[in-house]
């Protein structure tokens, strides 16, 4: 066992670190809102200065441009840009569309596009969410039909992040059986200029972009396929957990300034002739605060390790790491936005922005109700007789 | 980083299985009969007191290591020790008693030959220790204390030899100041000990009355009035070892098994969705906590202090055994309320609940939870009093 980051994971710290302090720093959490009112809702030169420092390389191997980063580095970074709360669309283009590519396509689709998304060149995002589903990946209900050796898409997705700046999308569509049937699920890889594709584009609450897009007879080559036609659902799965794991991360970040802004703001506000921090009650909050976001910690690093070494343990330390980050992200953005009373209530300081985005970061890919459910499912049950002795000390 | 045990961890892993499957008991008759050969067997090996320093017997393990064997013995639900000798008067005694006092006491800890107890508390001095008032005088030739006062919450003081006791030596301003560690003979005419039954009625601890007593100066360790800082670094041995969260997983496991045993009308308990939940939000906390644990353990390899993520351990760690408790006696329903012999039910009903109810100590001794957030709050996060 080895918890020490390597030299270039901490190279890479530095590097996201010290773009975020020049860049995001604290005072420009409020204008975050008016940014996200308009497309594309983030700054295009930050975008290439991302490219041109190789963050958009990080989780692709090198023969395709990238870095050849581990699921560890990918974690590095999106720690280190939640604390920043940027709003460039390294989520859905790197994590989401990337993984997509590296998981799904084929080498012809991996040598085409990958080395385009590092260049900075071209935006993609994944377009699964329906309105019946929830978390549930296999729930389908766009249509993709057979005709002239080709396919035509049927149907509306929401919530798909970025849309509106995006080149390309991945959908997953129903090609056969039932609504909820894992087998029959299929991933399209789709220009997001192809006709008719429509799209309703709006701003989130996370100070984000995302679109309700509509496919209606839209046309895709048999080549566009990502994988397997039919068997969409597995890699949905495997890409979903690379997205749990970044947004995960992206949440640690967010937590532990939460807790530190908290202390630090509490030390210096004074009221009945002492600073709030020395309140025990608040005191204790704080602490609670520090407590969830270091557990939060542990469990990233774990689910992380163990999905790079595709450990046994790995698919349910997901869950549970899914379930900890809405569970602790809840508690501590509360906490902070109640300890910070009146200003709390604002969106001047990064602590409001914060606790939105751990608000949204639940609810995507399943919250944590829907993964402690997964969790339950998979939990082990040992077997054998009962043991009246109980007493561990 | 790399979570894979190495292939030289491995072969640890291997050896300490084949030395418990060997030598340890495996169950609770056994932890009687077998008490003897098991500590030879350890003794033998050089594995008896394992966290002590290389030069006094230690093992001098890498802390993967110390985790490994953790898991083990957690797995054949063998009993911790006591840990008042080995665990927290052996580090003091090895690095401030002197020569003599090391000859003394050393060898019979070493061989699970004394009871040790813990004169700590006092009943105005619990979570704030420092304003505890024992009086200990010394004898105008230098050569004998003699204490009075009382201790309270004195875990199995009705069965201990000796007391590793702090008492007031002078009354300064800094109140640290004027402390003195004393080493007392629990047969010493003058002392009483009075039984204290908790809650379920159980006796671990009790209350010690001084009355006049004498106590050799030489039993003294270290310099009179820096008995303070002796402690203190005895405490965070104390902490470190409360948490249990790897026994607390192995209970866990027990108790999802005693789950399928307990009936259900046409089902079991572990099919009712609720409870099933519960368990596992409370498996989800330990997995975290668990890796939390590793991670101070590296950590403190590593800088020869253990990391933020230690101070979170004893705090989380012992409410999660209270956790795990409680869900136990949710299992055991109307059985656990029984103390009768020939009840029907499961079989875990009754000791679960003393085990619910000794339990609610764990969150109050060692430092109670209240005091380790302040601790957390000054020490990691750096908030002013």
């Amino acid at each position: 066992m080895d918890f020490n980051f390597t030299d270039e994971q901490q190279m890479l710290r530095d590097s996201v670190e010290k773009f975020v302090r020049e860049h995001y720093d604290a005072s420009k959490a409020s204008e975050r809102r008016k940014l996200s009112r308009k497309a594309p809702g983030y700054n295009k030169e930050y975008w290439q200065t991302f490219a041109d420092l190789g963050w958009l390389g990080v989780p692709f191997p090198e023969e395709y441009g990238g870095i050849g980063g581990t699921l560890m580095d990918s974690m590095v970074v999106m720690e280190e840009l939640g604390k920043g709360l940027v709003q460039e669309p390294y989520f859905p283009t790197v994590i989401l569309f990337g993984n997509c590519l590296l998981i799904a396509g084929s080498e012809t689709q991996k040598q085409t596009l990958i080395p385009r998304i590092v260049a900075g060149e071209i935006l993609g995002t994944l377009a699964y969410a329906e309105e019946q589903a929830r978390g549930n990946m296999a729930d389908v209900a766009t249509t993709a039909n057979k005709q002239d050796g080709g396919w035509v898409l049927n149907g509306v997705k929401s919530l798909v992040m970025n849309a509106d700046s995006a080149d390309y999308f991945v959908v997953s569509a129903r090609t056969s059986g039932k609504r909820n049937d894992s087998r029959g699920v299929t991933l399209f890889l789709v220009n997001a200029k192809a006709a008719g594709v429509t799209r309703v584009d709006y701003p989130t609450v996370d100070c984000l972009r995302a679109s309700e897009v509509n496919f209606e007879n839209v046309k895709v080559a048999a080549g566009d396929v990502l994988g397997e036609v039919d068997g969409g659902h597995v890699l949905l799965d495997q890409i979903v957990d690379r997205a749990v794991l970044a947004l995960s991360a992206e949440a640690l970040g967010m937590m532990e300034n939460l807790y530190k802004d908290t202390a630090s703001y509490t030390s210096q506000r004074v009221q009945f002739g002492h600073a709030l921090s020395q309140f025990q009650t608040v005191k204790h909050r704080i602490v609670e605060m520090f407590v969830e976001s270091e557990l939060v910690r542990s469990l990233l690093y774990r689910a992380t390790m163990e999905a790079q070494g595709e450990h046994a343990d790995a698919k349910r330390d997901m869950h549970a790491l899914k379930f900890k980050v809405g569970k602790a992200g809840r508690f501590v953005g509360q906490s902070a936005v109640q300890l910070h009373g009146g200003m709390g209530q604002t969106e001047e300081l990064r602590i409001g922005h914060y606790f939105i985005r751990l608000a949204a970061i639940d609810a995507h890919f399943g919250d944590k109700d829907y993964h402690l459910a997964r969790y339950t499912d998979m939990m082990t049950i040992p077997t054998g007789e009962a043991d009246a002795n109980m007493m561990p000390f | 980083m790399e979570i894979e045990l190495t292939k030289e961890d491995l072969a640890f892993q291997k050896e300490v299985r084949e030395f418990l499957l060997q030598h340890a008991p495996k169950n609770s008759n056994e932890l009687w009969s077998k008490r003897d050969s098991w500590f030879k067997a350890l003794k033998e090996k050089g594995w008896d007191c394992t966290k002590w320093p290389v030069e006094f017997g230690g093992s001098g393990w890498k802390p993967v290591q110390y985790f490994i064997w953790e898991k083990e013995t957690a797995d054949y639900s063998l009993p911790p020790e006591m840990p008042f000798g080995k665990v927290m008067l052996a580090p003091i005694l090895m690095r401030y008693g002197n020569k003599d006092q090391i000859d003394r006491f050393l060898p019979d800890i070493r061989n699970n030959k004394t009871n040790w107890c813990q004169g700590y508390s006092e009943p105005g001095a619990g979570s704030d220790l420092a304003a505890l008032k024992t009086r200990a005088e010394l004898s105008a030739d230098g050569t004998t204390y003699t204490v009075n006062g009382t201790k309270i919450w004195t875990t199995m003081a009705h069965m201990a030899q000796w007391m590793f006791c702090l008492t007031r030596t002078a009354n300064l301003e800094k109140r640290q100041d004027g402390i003195t560690f004393l080493l007392i003979n629990m047969k010493t005419p003058g002392i009483t000990v009075k039984p204290i039954h908790t809650l379920g009625g159980s006796h671990h601890v009790n209350q010690v009355f001084f009355d006049n007593v004498q106590v050799p100066a030489n039993n003294r360790i270290g310099e009179e009035g820096k008995g303070w800082t002796y402690a203190k670094g005895l405490l965070q041995h104390e902490r470190s070892g409360l948490a249990g969260i790897t026994r607390t997983l192995v209970t866990l496991d027990k108790l999802k098994k005693n789950a399928t045993t307990v009936k259900d009308g046409d089902r079991t308990l572990i099919d009712d969705r609720t409870y099933k939940t519960k368990m596992a939000e409370a498996e989800i906390e330990l997995r975290s906590l668990e890796f939390a644990e590793l991670r101070s353990l590296a950590e403190a390899q590593q800088t020869g202090e253990p990391g933020t993520a230690s101070s979170i351990l004893k705090l989380k760690g012992t409410e999660m055994q209270q956790r795990i408790q409680e869900l136990t006696i949710e299992a055991a329903g109307v059985f656990g309320i029984s103390q009768g012999s020939k009840v029907a039910g499961p079989k875990f009903a009754q000791m679960g609940m003393m085990m619910y109810l000794n339990g609610r100590a764990a969150t109050v001794y060692g430092g109670c939870s209240e005091v380790q957030k302040d601790v957390i709050a000054k020490r990691v996060l750096g908030l002013v009093d």
